[in-house]
This record gives C-alpha cells, structure tokens and sequence, in this order.
C-alpha cells in the first residue's frame, strides 16, 4: 500500500523540476519522500510477516463504515445544491431512521432540531455563511 | 524573576477581564463535554470550534481553545472512571484502576483525586510554561535555516521514537503527513504541485479537514456499531471526599506525574498520551504493593490523570517559544492564530506579551475553573453519557461536516475531510498512528523552506549542517534515535516502551 503510494508519488512528481543536489527544484523534496516511503513500505512488509496474517484481521464493522462514508459523500454533494438545513434533515434521517431504525418521532426531533439550531448558532449567531437551498432556506 | 513577575501582572490584567473569563469558562465546559464524548477528542473539539473563533480577538480565540484543550483532559478522565470509556486516548490509563475503583464503590475518591491531580499538574504545567518558554523563545532567536531544518527532523524523529508501537510505521506516517503538505504552491519556485487541476488545492490541504478526518470521522467509522445506551453511575456530592489514606498515598504520584508529563510534554508527539502510560508504569514500579494496581489503586489514577494534564500545557512550550507544533492539537491551535495575523515564535513573547502572558493567566484561571466545574458538577455531566450513541455519533458527524465546511467556505475541504476519514479508518486497523500524519503535514512546508533556505545559504553544500553546533547537536540525536529504533527489529527484548505498557510490536 505505502509502497504503491511512493511509486504513484515519484510518478506524479515527474513534471516538476527535480533540481540538483545543490540546488533543489519543487520535485526534489517530494522524490526524497516518495523514496524514503517506499523504503518504509519495504520494511514494514518484510517485518510484517512475522505478524499475524491479514486473513485474521476482523472487518465486521467495514459494511456500515462504507454506508456512513457514502451518505455523508451524498451530503457533501448536495450540501451546496440543497443548502446546509435540508442536507442536514435528510442525512440525519438516513442515519437515524434508515440506518439505525429509531422511532419516527425522535428521529424527525433530531434531525430538525439539529439543523436548524446549529444553522441557528453557527449561520445567524456566528455569522459564518452556510448554504441555503434555491428555495432560499 | 520580578521580570516574570510583572509580565504574569500583566497577563492577569487581561486574563481577569469579564469577557475573557466568561471564554475560559466557555472553553472549559466544551472541553469537558467533548472530553466525555467517545469519538470526540480534543483534537476535534478544537477544530470544530475553529471557525468560531473567526470573529474573536485573538487572545480571546486561544484562551477558548486552549480551554477545549485541558477541559478535554479533565473529561475524559470521568468516563474512563465511571464507564470504563476513555473519553480520549490520554485516559486510557486511568480506566485500569478508575473503573476498579468505581466497581469497588470508591468512584467519588477516584473523580476527585483526578480532579485534584489534573488541578495541580495543570498548575505546575503553567509555571514550567511561564519560567521555560521565554528562555527557550529567547534562544530560539540563534536559530537560523539550518537550526530550523534539524528542529524539525529531530521532533519527527522524537515523535516516532516516543510514539507506541513500530517506529517504522511511525516514520512511513510522517512521511505521507509531509507529502500531503506538498500539495500546492511551492513557495520558492511558484510551481503547483499535486493540485489535480483542483483549483482549491492551489492552496494547500488544511489541517481541519485532515485532523478531524483521521481522528473524528476515523474513531465514528470504526465504532458505529455499538447502539446501546450505556449503564452510568451518578456518584454525589458527599461520596466525593477520599480517605485520609487515600489522599496520602496519591501526594507522590501526583508530583512525579507532574513533573514527568511536563518533561513529556514537551517533547514531539502525542505526549499527553504517552505521559500517561509512563507515569503509570512508574507507578506500578516503585509502588511496595505493585499487585494492587489493576485492582483499584489510587495511584494508578492519580499518576497518569497528573501527567497528562501537565504533558498537554507543556506542549504549549515549543509551540508558543518555537512556533513549532508538537501535536496535532498545536497543530490547529497554530493554525487558529495564524488566522488572526499572530505569529507564534520566538518573537511573539516579546512584541505580542499581553497575548503570551494573558494566555498563561488564563490557564491558571481555566484551572481553578475547572475543579470548580469538575467535581460539583460531575453528575450532571455523566447525563450526557446516557445518550445513545445511536443519536450520538449522527450528530457528531454532521458537526464534523459543518466545522470542516466553515472553516473555508468550502466543499472540497469536506471531501478531504471523507477522503481522510476513510483513509484513517484502513489505517487504524493496520495498526498506524496517525498523530505524525498530521504533524507532518503542518511541519512539511516548513522543514522544505529551511532545507532549501540552508541550502542556498551555503551554496548548495551539505556541510553546513554539520559546522553549526546546535544542527549537528539535533542531527546527531536523529540518528541515534534511528539506531535505537532499529535495535528491538535486530535483536529480541523488550524496549522501554513495552515496559511501561506501550504497544511493543515491531512491525
């Protein structure tokens, strides 16, 4: 994984000037990098397998990790199309009401009262501009 | 010494200030709320509270996040108590023999012997940082490019040594730190690298997104199963007062934890973590009854709940006098008052005092703040625990979303935010640290502007590195460091890390 990161780095880095050893170009230091990555990338490998295999490793949480991840990535797209307040309903809905089966009342409690009280503090008291829907809420 | 008298004069008369006292309290409760909160460590309690401080002075800003920062310590030592749940990873320690003390019906002694030693240490750590920081700050003022240049090698190095577990991964996490501080514009040549044609990379990736990615969004990813309500004890009032012995046997541990979190602390790393760990094998070490601990041991909460408090105010030291973060807390704490147009650093103590010396005045008032807070009020904040984390942890991602997306006004902070969220989460199964990450990250632009300034300083030659005392002196660490990191993989025996009860694995 380190390793294929390093050689994806040293890839990329091709197009920015390396320099000389003097006199470093804006390549110099992430090739520098990328090699010593690899280098650890190696190592841990070569020291790794005295470890337990990766087979042993338990995952039974990644199902519902990916879930999570692809619904606030859902969010982040609709954050600045729907505006913060209705990102917000929807999503804790989904977490809430879809993903971990709440009651239908606290969940609509929740997720109202969160979006709008933290647009409330945040957006109006704090005055950091937070999105607003086409519909202008 | 009267010097230092009157500056503290000085930073009382703005620390005592109504509307700088009501921020300090504000920080300490966050602080507290957050440090109870699994998931929520003081690290994203900061930078979600970053954008808040936007429209704050800037004494007013770093009193209130440096209040989110000890107030964390504080909290997290309540749940590890009652729960068994570190609040946040420093607390660890104490959950060994907080949680036996509370089975033993001792848990009001235990929250108030944390109280009392996290009030100390936090003193302690205050004074270390008033008497160390101008000295070290006025030194630092010798330091030129390659001064700098080995400073930084040497903290990630000390990072790497003093973190638990494989030196090695440690380094692999500090180089992929520094390579994503490569990403955008390099300052000496006007190239932009690794920008993607993402306009929003020009600038760089910020360390919110990255911080709350790999510690908050991480931490919810790998926990979210769990749904239940947990069972809280609500100790009172009248059961907070320890015995006579108990208060006795927790004087030692507390001064040594002192002491030795501060000394930590002010090493790179996470070192409010490790001081923990340390001070509570210490504890276990010198004790004439080593098998009580585990089953309930004062010390073994007073010790560790001590030094972790002190080892988080002496990271302020190479913050305030070097203006080099040693945590990703100091991390973002740099961050929130850069923002402002302050810059930490050897000359901040000296044309900014009123805000050096009223930050260290607020922090002994952010003590007193917080015993007050911590022990009368301690049932009302275990309430938060009965929240399930069901309703919790939706709530912490979309503060998590909202803090990242404040900071810049920008979306593509919050697909770095995921994107490091997810990446934390592989990484923490594999067994990496991510503190270097993230250290890395703030230092890279750093460490290459030195490396290149020293460079042209000396016309491209390598040796001025060694022909100044104070870089070799660094350098020289660095690689005995290295040498002892690779001592454990070459030969078979335990380090000091595992004996104190640090991850010993080396691979």
């Amino acid at each position: 994984m380190l390793l294929a990161l390093a050689l994806y780095v040293g890839w990329e880095n091709r197009v920015y000037p390396v320099g000389t050893l003097q006199e470093p170009g804006p390549g110099y230091l992430p090739l520098l990098l990328a090699v010593f990555l690899g280098a650890m990338g190696i190592l841990i490998a070569f020291w790794g397998i005295r470890s337990a295999p990766l087979a042993t490793m338990k995952w039974s949480e990644a199902t519902r990790a990916v879930v999570i991840l692809a619904a606030c990535a859902a969010a982040t797209f609709a954050l600045e199309r729907l505006g913060y307040r209705l990102t917000m309903v929807v999503l804790l809905v989904f977490f809430l009401g879809v993903l971990e089966r709440r009651r239908p009342v606290p969940v609509v409690l929740v997720s109202l009262g969160f979006s709008l009280a933290s647009f409330y503090v945040i957006g109006d008291l704090l005055h950091v501009p937070l999105p607003r829907s086409p519909w202008g809420f | 010494m009267v010097e230092t008298f009157n500056n503290l004069m000085l930073g009382f008369s703005v620390a005592l200030q109504p509307q700088i006292l009501v921020y300090a309290f504000i920080g300490c409760v966050i602080g507290t709320l957050v440090g109870m909160m699994p998931g929520l460590g003081p690290l994203a309690g900061i930078s979600l509270l970053l954008p808040a401080t936007f429209g704050l002075n800037p004494i007013i800003a770093i009193v209130l996040l440096a209040g989110v920062y000890y107030g964390a310590m504080y909290g997290g030592s309540t749940t590890s108590i009652l729960m068994r749940i570190p609040g946040e990873a420093a607390s660890v320690m104490t959950c060994v023999d907080g949680y036996a003390m509370t089975l033993n019906g001792r848990a009001g002694p235990a929250l108030a012997i944390a109280a009392i030693g996290s009030f100390v240490a936090g003193t302690v750590g205050v004074v270390g940082l008033m008497l160390l920081a101008p000295t070290l700050a006025a030194f630092a003022l010798r330091f030129g490019p390659p001064e700098y240049t080995a400073l930084l090698l040497m903290g990630l190095f000390i990072l790497a040594y003093m973190s638990g577990g494989s030196m090695l991964k440690t380094l692999a996490m500090a180089v992929f730190g520094l390579l994503l501080g490569m990403i955008g514009i390099d300052v000496m040549s006007g190239y932009t690298r690794f920008s993607f044609d993402v306009v929003e990379l020009g600038d760089g990736v910020g360390i919110v997104p990255v911080a709350v990615g790999l510690f908050g969004v991480s931490e919810i990813l790998l926990s979210a199963g769990g749904t239940a309500a947990p069972q809280v004890q609500q100790p009172k009032m009248r059961d907070l007062i320890p015995s006579r012995d108990e208060l006795m046997l927790s004087v030692g541990p507390i001064a040594r934890g002192s002491l030795l979190g501060f000394m930590i602390g002010i090493i790179p790393g996470s070192a409010h973590i490790i001081s923990s760990f340390v001070s509570y094998g210490i504890e276990r070490r010198i004790s004439r009854h080593p098998e009580r601990f585990g089953n309930g041991a004062i010390e073994g909460v007073a010790g560790p709940e001590s030094a972790n408090n002190s080892a988080a105010t002496g990271a302020f030291v190479p913050m305030m006098a070097l203006g080099i973060p040693t945590s990703p807390v100091t991390a973002v704490m740099i961050a929130a008052i850069m923002v402002h147009g302050v810059l930490p650093g050897p000359m901040l103590i000296q044309q900014q005092p009123e805000l050096f010396w009223g930050f260290v005045a607020s922090m002994y008032v952010g003590n007193v703040v917080l015993l007050i807070l911590n022990l009368p009020m301690v049932g009302l904040f275990v309430n938060l625990l009965r929240i399930p984390y069901a309703y919790l942890y939706p709530c912490i991602l979309c503060f998590c979303i909202l803090g990242t997306y404040s900071v810049s006004n920008s979306v593509a902070d919050v697909w770095i935010l995921l994107a490091m969220g997810g990446v934390g989460y592989v990484l923490r199964k594999f067994g990496f640290d991510l503190a270097p990450v993230a250290l890395g990250l703030v230092l890279a632009p750093m460490l290459e502007l030195s490396l290149r300034q020293s460079l042209a300083m000396s016309a491209g030659d390598y040796g001025i590195f060694l022909h100044r005392p104070i870089a070799t002196t660094m350098l020289g660490l660095c690689a005995v460091l290295f040498l002892f990191s690779l001592k454990p993989l070459l030969f078979k025996g335990k380090d000091w890390r595992s004996e104190v009860g640090l991850e010993g694995d080396k691979g």
